[in-house]
């Protein structure tokens, strides 16, 4: 602090905005050099990548120590145990194999899983001898890019050679040929207390969901019912008093009690007396009877052996083990235990007292990500205990039997394990399906298939969150924007509709931690002065001066210097004496020093601040530049350190130098990194309406351009690549780091933004058809299509046969292509209904009774048949064999197509529209240079729709294009419009970016100067890219969306149809339609479409007083007189009575009709 | 791969007048890691016999391929 305010001074008089004169920084431009020296060592997705190993390298070995023995119930001198596990590298599977090694590549060609051997080292007891051997247990699905992966650290010629692409991200699995990635889940994080209100019912909430190691979880809450505190949790019936569960915890005197919830601060003392009350009224006044009281009420899980212990032994265990299982109890000490209720409690009481001591459930730093390591570490956990088990029961059976001839060897039982482990993994990655009944986790849908329509979809994918919330909640508070969110979740990425706000996608710049060891962090905390939590009483945990200091979220202790302990916590890790995704921060509201070490915490580096002058220097800049520093080089000198939300929230971050002042304790390191990769593509995002930049980080998935420079190896189900890709002409530096400008998924378009002809109106585009003949906007679209050469179990086998001859000696039409091999030639063309495999396959395949020769039984035919109706040609075909040795054939086939009619276009800015009209070139305006537009954009798409970054992107192209330089359309920054239109002035050009045009068709000049230049465009014609696809797509729609009801389910309340496919339900008449036949005057299809149809009641109702009774009675005028049988729609008998419940009387006035 | 079967029932069914067909000799196929030439066996692993990689392509057709310039 000291040197603070001295520098402070020293530097007062040279300061001018922030500024010295011996600033070590002058331009901005030098510091987001850090940016790419942070992609070069993480890489775009090294969230997923870090998680798995720190899975593979850390957390497997923790899973195995923790079931390290097997014993056998039959030979009590049998043990076997594990001391070491390790995972190997991606191989082979056969025994003959030359090259062990596999290639990712090979895998997804060969549908086979990119898996490694699980190799543990056991020791057992063989005979009287213990015996050292590793052992192979299974397999496991290798992420590509991660430690075990082939391709790790090696260059792009290495890459190449194994047809990789360089620039795929990596961070998803190859299972059974197909990409899966286990996307990352978003959850509320474990062991931290959340306290909640409900302001209808009138209840605060404190609640903790405790999560070990050994992957126990559950929730305890401490409640407000009836202005009393209780404790409640799953394993008790009944909710706890509070006081007694503190008293069962060991906190015997009222006093002590009082004193640890409510301490000094009367407003407590008042609100906690009458729980202190409710326990002397049970009669509950020592720790044992308290004990009795919870053990009567515990759900005690009933044990075959063992005699019945008495209640307070129950609670005892309960307490101990199940309720906040994360606060450790070492003997039957429960005092920190107890200490943690009661802060629980008293945060209870802050919150009933003033209802802005609540937390946020929505804030960023109560969340946790789930990555691909946590999931796999619990599925090798319930798979190796099951693995485990059988092994017991294998080698009891064994040793069970009575004379064996040679000693007996374990080893060999293991061999013959079968593939538990293998196929589990498998299983569980390629159906998404986590369900392990022995942690109770039951989740679908946890992978998803690697979308490849473009690498800027790939890699959008990697970066996506999904959230736990379920979707169909009508709550904004999970959807909306948070404010911790900046820098750690892109603002702009995310899905329209349902998923709006639940589903999101990781900034540039963030990285997500791995679980750090916490003994470590504790003892060096008790190190910096914190005084034991057990030692201390409420007097000194609430005093006016004391913090009470967190790890993880269990109270460790007392520091009556927070900001000291704070300070030196931070430079011990600035020196990295620990780990740098430790967090340490104060939190003021509950006086608390809170450090974090655990698990999938977002967190970003940001450059360290000191006496108001950021550590970076110049020259550090330069050596980065030159390649002598790398960034984790930043990170050892303590110039750039990784915060998470929490203690982002604790620092003061300047957004830029300039903006430094003495207080200022960090500096971002680029502003734009705050958007992710996806929403980075979009030029100029800070002049656009933000749903715009949502809008497009949708439609930049969707654009066809270059998948990855293997893309001409792959064979994908389907596959559209752009035949002409272009770098955008204004980029941003967002692209050229993710790689897009060498993957593009699109063209410059030459664009006049004018109205042309009316088959403009609506964000249609007109086309150039000179523009389409050179090949703007064409793409392939490729086809795998795969069949199996099966061999059967009964012994025979399916054959390739070549094309019959007809009678006349020839081959038939569609046999054409079709050559000695059964398969179609490779280029040939292939046309609706030609054959281009010619399968057969035996008649008797399924019958296992067939024992005869195989070549002689009878074959029928099973040929592939080509079904789209537009011609293709074969691009490709490929013969291997899979894992089970049978043979597969992939047959790619290619169609070119280009721009129709009705095919989708955008730019990057959110703004799409189809192709409307292709005109000739000649009709076309065209200016002083002779220069067309490719397109022609009609204004109207730009008032409305506010995307100035459009406009500006035009000017920068066009800038760009004449003097031959890439312009920066960065966000926050980029090439200036004023430089811009001095670029233009320069050419010839008009600064404002319009033009004079001619007319094509008239040959008059036009009216008015067109504003003109290069826009870059997306083709993403795949929604009605030629005929082919729209039949596929509609044969598969019509399957998923033909509904039909005569009669059928009705909802309960208004005894209406129920609405939706998936509840059988009705299609709505609805009010539009309802006026269409009121104005045709139809009543009585009115009548029965909207009641008899629906929901018809029948209704009594009193002409009298005009009430609805039943029966043929009145209840109000206690009569039977005056009533009449009426029907009525249910829901309008509903609604008079809903109206009569809120004091309003509807009355039915009956005339005859 | 399996031609013999099929041809001799097709020949066998029709009798003379088909033309003389060139003799057939074996297909060719292009190992996907070293690009030698390898013929494939039905019913054996498919693998090269120089380098033993697992996947080989078909060869490209010795027939004359149009293609409409649109």
């Amino acid at each position: 602090m000291d040197g603070l305010t001295e520098s402070g001074w020293d530097n007062a008089g040279s300061n001018w905005r922030g500024l010295g004169l011996t600033d070590p920084i002058k331009s901005v431009e030098d510091k987001w050099l850090l940016l790419p020296a942070f992609l070069k060592v993480k890489g775009l997705v090294k969230q997923h990548i870090d998680s798995f190993n720190y899975f593979v390298d850390v957390d497997i070995k923790n899973v195995v120590k923790a079931n390290n023995k097997v014993t056998s119930d039959v030979d009590p001198r049998f043990w076997l145990k594990y001391t070491d596990i390790n995972i190997g590298f991606p191989d082979r599977f056969e025994v003959e194999a030359i090259e062990k090694r596999v290639t990712p590549h090979e895998c997804r060609l060969r549908d086979i899983t990119y898996a490694a051997p699980i190799i543990v080292t056991v020791q057992y007891t063989r005979g009287k001898k213990i015996v050292q051997r590793n052992v192979n247990i299974g397999r496991l699905p290798i992420m590509l890019r991660s430690n075990k992966c082939v391709l790790t650290g090696k260059d792009e010629a290495e890459l190449a050679r194994m047809s990789e692409c360089p620039l795929d991200p990596g961070g998803y699995f190859v299972v059974k040929g197909t990409e899966k990635v286990i996307l990352v889940q978003e959850q509320l994080s474990k062991n931290r207390i959340i306290v909640e209100t409900d302001s209808v019912k009138g209840i605060v909430q404190a609640s903790c969901t405790s999560s070990t190691h050994g992957g126990l979880k559950s929730k305890t809450y401490v409640v407000t019912k009836k202005a009393k505190i209780y404790l409640r949790h799953n394993c008790v019936h009944e909710d706890v008093p509070i006081v007694i569960a503190l008293k069962a915890l060991g906190i015997q005197s009222d006093k002590e009690i009082l004193l640890l919830t409510a301490g000094s601060t009367e407003a407590y003392r008042v609100a906690f007396s009458s729980s202190l009350e409710d326990a002397a009224k049970l009669g509950v006044f020592t720790r044992h009877q308290a004990l009795e009281w919870i053990g009567s009420r515990v759900k005690v899980n009933r044990r075959v052996m063992g005699p019945r212990r008495p209640a307070w032994e129950e609670a005892l265990e309960a307490l101990a083990t199940i309720v906040l299982a994360h606060v450790p109890v070492t003997g039957l000490d429960f005092r920190s235990k107890a200490i943690f209720v009661a802060t629980m409690t008293r945060r209870v009481l802050m919150a009933m007292d003033d209802e802005k001591m609540v937390d946020d459930r929505d804030y960023v730093g109560n969340k946790r990500l789930e990555l691909a390591g946590q999931l796999l570490a619990l599925l090798f956990e319930d798979l190796f205990k099951t693995y485990n088990s059988n092994l017991k029961t294998a080698i009891d059976k064994t040793l069970k039997k009575p004379s064996r001839v040679n000693e007996y060897d374990a080893w060999h039982t293991m061999q013959f394990q079968g593939d538990h482990i293998t196929s589990g993994f498998v299983r569980a990655i390629s159906t998404g399906n986590w369900s392990l009944k022995r942690f109770k986790m039951e989740r679908a849908g946890v992978t998803h298939v690697l979308s490849r329509l473009s690498f800027i979809s790939a890699l959008g994918m990697m970066t996506r969150i999904s959230s736990q919330f379920e979707k169909t909640r009508k709550v904004s508070g999970p959807r909306a924007l948070q404010p911790s969110q900046w820098g750690m979740l892109c603002p702009s990425d995310t899905p329209e509709g349902e998923a709006c706000g639940l589903v999101k996608n990781l900034a540039l710049m963030t990285h997500i931690t791995t679980d750090v060891e916490e003994e470590p962090i504790i003892r060096l905390a008790y190190m910096l002065g914190v005084e034991d939590i057990s030692l201390a009483t409420g007097t000194e945990i609430y005093g006016p001066h004391t913090f009470v200091v967190n790890v993880n979220g269990t109270i460790i202790g007392l520091t009556r210097y927070p900001a000291r302990f704070v300070l030196q916590f931070r430079k011990l890790r600035r020196a990295r004496r620990i780990s740098e995704f430790v967090s340490v921060y104060i939190n003021h509201h509950h006086k608390a020093v809170h450090i974090a070490s655990d698990g999938g915490r977002i967190c970003r580096p940001m450059i360290i601040v000191e006496n108001g002058r950021p550590r970076v220097t110049s020259n550090d800049i330069s050596e980065l530049k030159c390649g002598k520093l790398t960034f984790d080089d930043f990170l050892r000198k303590g110039i750039v350190e990784y915060l998470d939300v929490n203690e982002e929230n604790d620092s003061y971050i300047a957004l830029y130098e300039s903006d430094i002042v003495a207080t200022t304790t960090h500096l971002e390191i680029e502003p734009f990194t705050l958007l992710g990769a996806v929403a980075g593509l979009i030029p100029y995002p800070h002049h656009n309406q933000s749903p715009r930049n949502t809008y497009q980080c949708a439609m930049g998935k969707q654009a066809i351009g270059a998948i990855g420079y293997n893309q001409l190896n792959r064979i994908d189900t389907l596959l559209y690549l752009s035949v002409y890709p272009q770098q955008p002409m204004v980029k941003t530096k967002t692209i050229e780091l993710v790689g897009y400008d060498r993957l593009p998924a699109g063209q410059n378009a030459t664009v006049a933004v004018m109205s042309y002809s009316g088959y403009d109106i609506e964000d249609a585009l007109i086309l150039n058809k000179a523009s389409l003949d050179r090949g703007y906007g064409r793409c392939q679209v490729l086809r795998k299509n795969a069949t199996l050469i099966r061999k059967y179990p009964n012994g025979t086998y399916d054959r390739l046969a070549d094309a019959p001859l007809e009678e006349n000696g020839r081959k038939a039409k569609k046999y054409d292509i079709i050559q000695e091999d059964g398969l179609a030639g490779v280029g040939e063309r292939v046309d609706p209904g030609d054959v281009y495999v010619n399968k057969q396959t035996p008649t008797n395949a399924n019958d296992n009774t067939f024992s005869g020769q195989a070549a002689s039984v009878p074959y029928k035919n099973a040929p592939m048949t080509y079904k789209s109706p537009v011609a293709g040609n074969i691009d490709k075909v490929m013969i291997s064999d899979t894992d089970n040795d049978q043979t597969i054939i992939k047959v790619l086939i290619r169609q070119t197509r280009r721009p129709e009619l009705g095919d989708k276009f955008s730019s990057r800015h959110g703004q799409k529209g189809v192709c409307g009209l292709i005109v000739n070139q000649e009709d076309m305006p065209f200016n002083d240079q002779g220069i067309n537009p490719d397109t022609i954009m009609n204004p109207h798409g730009f008032p409305s729709r506010m995307t100035v970054g459009k406009m500006i992107e035009l000017l920068a192209g066009k800038a760009g294009v004449l003097n031959g330089k890439l312009q920066y359309g960065t966000a926050f920054g980029g090439s200036k419009v004023e430089d811009m239109s001095r670029i233009l002035i320069e050419n010839g050009f008009s600064y404002s970016g319009k033009d004079m045009l001619t007319s094509g068709i008239t040959g008059e000049p036009l009216e008015a100067y067109v504003y003109f230049g290069p826009i870059y465009y997306q083709c993403a014609c795949f929604l009605n890219c030629g005929l082919g696809l729209l039949t596929r797509l509609l044969e598969h729609m019509v399957m998923d969306k033909m509904h039909a009801r005569a009669r059928g389910p009705r909802a309960t309340l208004t005894r209406q149809p129920t609405e939706g496919r998936s509840r059988e339900g009705g299609l709505r008449l609805g009010e539009m339609e309802r006026d269409c036949l009121i104005g045709y005057g139809a009543t009585q299809l009115l009548l029965e479409r909207l009641m008899i149809s629906s929901d018809k009641f029948e209704v009594n109702a009193c002409q009298e007083c005009g009430l609805m009774g039943y029966n043929g009675w009145c209840t109000y005028c206690k009569s039977s007189k005056k009533m009449a049988q009426l029907t009525i729609p249910y829901a309008a008998k509903l609604l008079f009575q809903e109206l009569m419940a809120m004091n309003v009387v509807p009355r039915l006035m009956l005339d005859d009709a | 791969m399996n031609n013999d079967q099929q041809n001799s029932q097709a020949m066998g069914g029709h009798g003379g007048g088909i033309p003389m067909q060139a003799p057939r000799q074996d297909m060719e196929y292009l190992c996907a890691d070293c690009g030698a030439k390898n013929e494939i066996k039905a019913r054996e692993p498919i693998r090269c016999r120089e380098c033993g990689h697992r996947i080989m392509y078909k060869k490209r057709t010795k027939r004359m391929v149009q293609f409409e310039a649109r």
